[in-house]
């Protein structure tokens, strides 16, 4: 055949060789392909979550769900929702959906320079674990946003210290009521010049204070008098033979002549009675002792009012305590 | 020769390594050019276009790649975007830079040789000598070449990437284990299915243009000797040009 004019064989360490080479580059080839679906994760088992946002700007596919900083979960797929929300998919591996629970939170940051972050934050890993397909709203925090807001903050705030800054502004005037307090600090009557104001009006203070001290003395001293001299009323009014133990005595005794003179007028009554009793038939001879004997009665009822008013006006009789209004 | 038929040239050259790509797609998909005669002579090209070079090649990259990810890598830990370096090399070298460098050198290497080789067989008439002994220049010739480049271009893109992505994680993490979480994270983030498919597709074409277009070249050779240096010329032109265009294409299909 005229194909097989001119044909050498190629040399055998060629040819293995060229295997060699073609052997190398297919393993290296397979083995990387190996190495990028087992980095994506097609060979461990994952479970889906799907976050809702109002906005997935600078969410891309592929980007990280942290946890504490540590890659837990893939962004698989983006999708715009009919309400209009953005539906961030997320496949998280089975062996870290152990790090988010029912009450997970999770947040999606913009910084202002990089891509935005996907972060989840679990405060109780006790919790029940994240369900398989399990649907968070995002919340959304964007460092871009506030920035507006805080130069407009920052701006009133400097106009605020440039205010109090400016020689006629407030910290000026403040500073220099502290100089002239820190100069009558100095001065020979110290802080309480500086708090009274002047000189004169410290001097007045000092007086006052030395009349003060004077005018306690004395008030020691008549206190001192008061004092003996309570104590001499005591006595006398309390004490053994004073006032008010005569005064006692005088009601007992007559206490003790009212109540003889009930007993003297009650034996009168009777013997009146008797005597009636006596005079029988004759009463109209008798209207005059009737008459008597009424005035009799009259009297020691009022003896009788007498002596209760005095026990009424004096305790003493029942209670001996002495009590001072 | 007036600007519009240097235009026209210009057409007709590319018209032609259009046409002659076609014919040896043909030719590669039809059985008959599967012998033992163009699997030799493959061997040989595969041999001669990537074995001598491999050491010499990797070694080069690897410079080139330790220079580019030691800047890259420290620039961004300086403005605080350390997470972003390790996918940056990724899609900059291993993605981009080290498979078209690849194609240049196979070009500069392999594309002038058989350029001129065509070249010369169509002055002296060699290939006039196989069609008239009713031998297929494509399949004897032609189709043989293009596996070879592309095999090679291949070869020595997987063996320079794998070293670049080592490099890379030595200069991001040093020799320590413990870096291969998020290595694997980023890689797990760069290299998806569109990305490797793209990579693979992208050093397919290199290899194809990196033959076609020289021997399309070698082609428009006459019988003159005058002739061979300006095909040469124009093959290795046009042959820059479809690699920096594939290249192009392939950024915008996968960023823009």
């Amino acid at each position: 055949m005229a194909e097989r004019e001119g044909f050498t064989a190629v040399p055998k360490n060629l040819q293995f060789r060229v295997g060699l080479l073609l052997g190398l580059t297919i393993m290296v080839a397979a083995g990387f392909v190996l190495y990028a679906l087992y980095a994506r994760g097609v060979f461990e088992a994952t479970q889906r979550l799907t976050l809702v946002s109002d906005n997935a700007e600078g969410v891309s596919i592929g980007m990280d769900l942290t946890f504490s900083g540590f890659p837990i979960g893939r962004v698989e797929r983006i999708s715009l929702a009919d309400d209009g929300r953005a539906r961030i998919e997320i496949e998280v591996p089975k062996k870290d959906a152990k790090w988010l629970r029912a009450s997970s939170i999770f947040t999606l940051e913009r910084g202002i320079v990089g891509g935005a972050r996907i972060r989840a934050f679990t405060g109780n890993l006790q919790d029940q674990p994240l369900p398989d397909g399990a649907e968070r709203v995002v919340l959304r925090g964007d460092a871009t946003e506030e920035i507006p807001r805080m130069v407009a903050t920052l701006r009133s705030v400097l106009e605020n210290v440039e205010q109090m800054t400016a020689a006629d502004g407030s910290i000026q005037a403040s500073l220099a009521n502290l100089r002239g307090l820190s100069e009558r600090l100095a001065g020979p009557h110290g802080a309480l010049g500086a708090l009274l104001g002047s000189e004169e009006e410290a001097k007045k203070l000092l007086a006052a204070i030395e009349r003060a001290n004077t005018l306690m003395a004395s008030l020691a001293g008549v206190s001192r008098k008061v004092e003996g001299l309570v104590g001499k009323t005591d006595e006398r009014l309390f004490g053994q033979g004073g006032i008010l133990d005569g005064t006692q005595a005088a009601v007992v005794q007559v206490n003790a002549v009212l109540g003889e003179m009930r007993e003297t007028l009650k034996k009168a009554d009777q013997l009146i009675a008797e005597a009636q009793q006596i005079s029988g038939s004759a009463k109209a001879a008798t209207t005059d002792l009737a008459a008597l004997r009424a005035e009799v009665e009259a009297t020691l009822r009022r003896v009788s009012a007498l002596i209760e008013e005095v026990n009424r006006k004096w305790p003493f009789q029942r209670d001996t305590e002495i009590r001072l209004p | 020769m007036s600007s519009p038929r240097a235009a026209l040239a210009w057409f007709r050259a590319w018209g032609r390594a259009v046409l002659f790509a076609f014919a040896a797609a043909a030719a590669a998909l039809s059985f008959s050019a599967y012998t033992a005669r163009t699997r030799a002579l493959a061997v040989r090209q595969v041999y001669h276009g990537a074995w001598p070079v491999l050491p010499g090649f990797t070694l080069f990259i690897a410079f080139l790649s330790l220079v580019v990810i030691q800047i890259t890598i420290s620039v961004a830990r300086e403005f605080d975007l350390a997470q972003f370096a390790l996918e940056l090399v990724f899609r900059a070298v291993v993605l981009e830079l080290v498979p078209l460098l690849t194609a240049l050198y196979v070009a500069l290497r392999s594309g002038a040789a058989i350029n001129t080789e065509v070249a010369l067989m169509q002055m002296t008439g060699g290939l006039d000598e196989l069609r008239t002994s009713n031998i297929d220049p494509y399949e004897r010739e032609f189709v043989p070449r293009i596996a070879a480049a592309v095999i090679s271009i291949f070869a020595l893109s997987i063996v320079s990437c794998t070293v670049v992505m080592v490099i890379a994680y030595t200069v991001m993490y040093g020799y320590t284990p413990w870096g291969f979480a998020e290595y694997t994270r980023t890689v797990a983030r760069v290299f998806g299915p569109a990305a490797l498919a793209g990579l693979i597709v992208k050093c397919f074409a290199f290899g194809v243009v990196v033959a076609v277009i020289p021997i399309a070249a070698g082609l428009e050779a006459t019988r003159d000797a005058h002739s061979v240096p300006i095909a040469v010329m124009g093959g290795m032109v046009r042959l820059f040009v479809a690699l920096a265009l594939i290249e192009l294409l392939a950024l915008a299909v996968q960023y823009v």
